[in-house]
């Protein structure tokens, strides 16, 4: 089985801090792999140590990408993949685009993972446009997936139920953080991941005549949340009826 | 009332990430990218599957066999070793500064890992190429957990001075005597165990189980709750002739080797709890109002963080000096001994000040006054402040003559 799983290196939203004018500090922010992408590459993993094959890493990104690669290979992915642009200053159709190239290069694949939405923007529309892209299936939010020869099993995590879809390979999927535990790389494996192969390419090589993203970020503001911070005090039917009145004197509720 | 590290605020990394890199790339100009890496790799997994149960490792409500296997199987141990036995064949400084991360994120696991390895250690300078061979790799990646098993009711650093003892029969020394405060008793698969034949000190590797081994309770320590210490018992213990570590009468030189490593990693250990008071501490002055102002404002405050912080620091400068000079193979045992002096004190007066800097709320909170109870062993356990200054001064005096 051939597993690719494109994979974002994110801000590092822990440790993201905000300036005086509301704006969060980009510059300088420590980043990570992004969260759910750890759950992408353990599933590929998963997937691998029981039907063999190969996981190959991609992603789009900065230099500094490459710790978010290393850690992908780390784990256990067999080589990796990266396309020398930085996503912050594309649109995500650009991505999609740069990735679909580049997975076609590399492919055919078998199983296209991503994560539901990286953990700095959590735009979510890279795997969709993958599969519009790739001309493939695609299954967002997957909590399982079970591989038996050229179909697949998967429950998508829905908010108030549980879908079950079958869809033939190839796909296109993308998983949900209660999908698995991702592993820790041991040191070990971290020295080891240095040897593996990784490619780099730019977006030039891979779409010649790319055209220029069709919209520019051209600021970000952080969202306030001014909260109030009422303590109730006293026995809990007292407490209880305090916060009902509250909430109607506050207009959520309606008196 | 804030005694959990501010969210977000990450003590093993954020110390990490600044001031270990730069001292990495001052000792290893070479290597010192991927040994930050890492070092960083491992203080996600400290950081995430340790640190968060440490105040149940220290209350009970959590045991440490599985945790620590799970640490050791990230290569925690496998650092300073021989790649042929399973080892990463890393600097020693390198491993130094993962114990230090691991004392910040548990003492009492950290205590436990650092005697496991000890023994590791005496095994890969002292043993045959079978022994190595035969036990190394499974300790190493964690398979097989060890104890040093050197102290007795009525002898500690004096190792010449013990009671235990190794009579030959046939092709089996039988071992009888009693070894006391031994660290992961009860627990171990392997003993480096210390007894007299008749030339004198000795080593041998005791398999458990065995009859003839046997442990008293766990003892109610002060701190360290979490690593498990008793008593064991030692009566017609056998073991096969080929158990015995190096040549008969040379356990005390090898016991004394092995302490002079492991010292600079009591210091690294000890820089980490101080670390974790530390940074408790730092938080909760800030937070803690007191006149209409964070008690931080206030300069005696200022001056406690001040003085906690360049201990640290100092405590760290030490114990990464006598590895440099282990690394480059030179004599070391001087430098090891003021590293763990200083780390061991240090720390008590830090975690120390951290109980007064937090108040009554730090001399009623287990999260916060266990690091005192922690750091309080290691004035005693392996070499008290009192011995190594006594060969601190010995070789000061021998060189001046």
């Amino acid at each position: 089985m051939k597993v690719a799983v494109c994979v974002k290196h994110a801000i590092d939203e822990t440790e993201l801090k905000i300036d005086s004018s509301g704006s969060p500090q980009l510059r300088g922010a420590a980043s990570k792999m992004s969260t759910f992408d750890k759950n992408a590459v353990e599933e590929a993993l998963r997937l691998k140590s029981v039907h063999t094959g190969e996981v190959a890493i991609f992603t789009v990104g900065t230099p500094e990408a490459k710790k978010t690669m290393k850690e992908a290979l780390a784990m256990g992915a067999d080589r990796g993949v990266l396309i020398t642009a930085d996503p912050m200053s594309m649109e995500t159709s650009r991505t999609a685009e740069l990735l679909a190239a580049a997975l076609k290069n590399g492919g055919p694949y078998d199983l296209i993972l991503c994560s539901e939405g990286s953990s700095d923007v959590y735009s979510g529309l890279v795997p969709p446009m993958l599969g519009e892209k790739l001309g493939l299936p695609y299954v967002g939010y997957v909590r399982k997936i079970e591989a038996t020869g050229q179909t697949a099993r998967l429950e998508r995590a829905l908010e108030d139920s549980i879908e079950v879809i079958e869809a033939r390979f190839p796909l296109v999927a993308s998983v949900v953080s209660e999908i698995n535990e991702p592993r820790y790389p041991t040191l070990i494996q971290i020295m080891q991941a240095g040897k593996k192969p990784l490619q780099e390419v730019t977006p030039e090589a891979l779409v010649p005549g790319l055209s220029p993203s069709p919209s520019l970020v051209t600021g970000m503001k952080a969202q306030a949340m001014a909260r109030k911070k009422v303590v109730f005090e006293g026995a809990p039917d007292e407490t209880a009826k305090k916060l009902l009145d509250a909430l109607a004197s506050e207009g959520v509720l309606p008196r | 009332m804030t005694l959990e590290i501010a969210e977000g605020k990450s003590p093993i990394l954020a110390i990490y990430s600044a001031e270990h890199r730069r001292l990495m790339e001052m000792l290893h100009p070479a290597g010192h990218q991927e040994y930050s890496e890492m070092l960083a790799s491992l203080g996600v997994f400290l950081e995430e599957e340790i640190l968060p149960i440490s105040p149940k490792l220290d209350t009970g409500e959590v045991k440490i066999a599985g945790p620590r296997k799970k640490l050791m199987h990230q290569g925690i141990c496998q650092i300073p070793f021989p790649r042929e036995y399973g080892g990463l064949g890393l600097p020693f400084s390198v491993y130094a500064s993962a114990i230090e991360m691991l004392g910040t994120a548990d003492a009492s696991i950290c205590l436990s890992v650092e005697i496991h390895n000890a023994v590791a250690e005496g095994l890969n300078r002292f043993a045959s190429v079978n022994q190595k061979g035969k036990y190394l790799p499974s300790l190493l990646s964690g398979k097989s957990l060890a104890s040093f098993t050197l102290t007795e009711p009525a002898s500690g650093s004096d190792a010449g001075s013990m009671a235990t003892v190794a009579e030959k029969k046939g092709g089996e020394y039988s071992l009888n005597g009693s070894k006391m405060f031994i660290t992961n008793a009860g627990e171990a698969d392997l003993y480096l165990v210390f007894a007299k034949t008749r030339r004198g000190p000795s080593c041998f590797i005791v398999e458990a189980p065995n009859r003839g081994l046997t442990f008293g309770e766990d003892l109610k320590k002060l701190g360290m709750k979490g690593s498990r210490t008793s008593e064991v018992i030692l009566s017609d213990c056998r073991v096969p002739e080929e158990n015995l570590v190096g040549e008969e009468g040379k356990g005390a030189d090898y016991a004394k080797e092995i302490l002079h490593g492991a010292r600079i990693i009591v210091a690294a250990m000890n820089v980490g709890i101080a670390q974790i008071a530390y940074e408790k501490s730092l938080g909760y002055s800030q937070d803690r109002k007191a006149f209409g102002k964070p008690i931080a404002e206030f300069q005696l405050i200022r001056e406690k963080i001040a003085n906690m912080k360049t201990e640290i620091s100092a405590g760290r400068l030490l114990y990464l000096y006598a590895s440099k000079i282990k690394e480059a193979g030179g004599d070391f045992a001087s430098e090891a001994s003021q590293a763990k002096v200083f780390a061991t004190e240090m720390s008590l007066r830090v975690c120390d000040e951290a109980i007064q800097i937090h108040g009554g709320y730090g001399y009623t909170t287990d999260e916060l006054h266990r690091h005192w109870r922690d750091a309080r062993l290691l004035t005693i356990g392996e070499g008290t402040s009192e011995v190594l200054r006594m060969l601190i001064a010995r070789r000061e005096m021998a060189r001046s003559q």
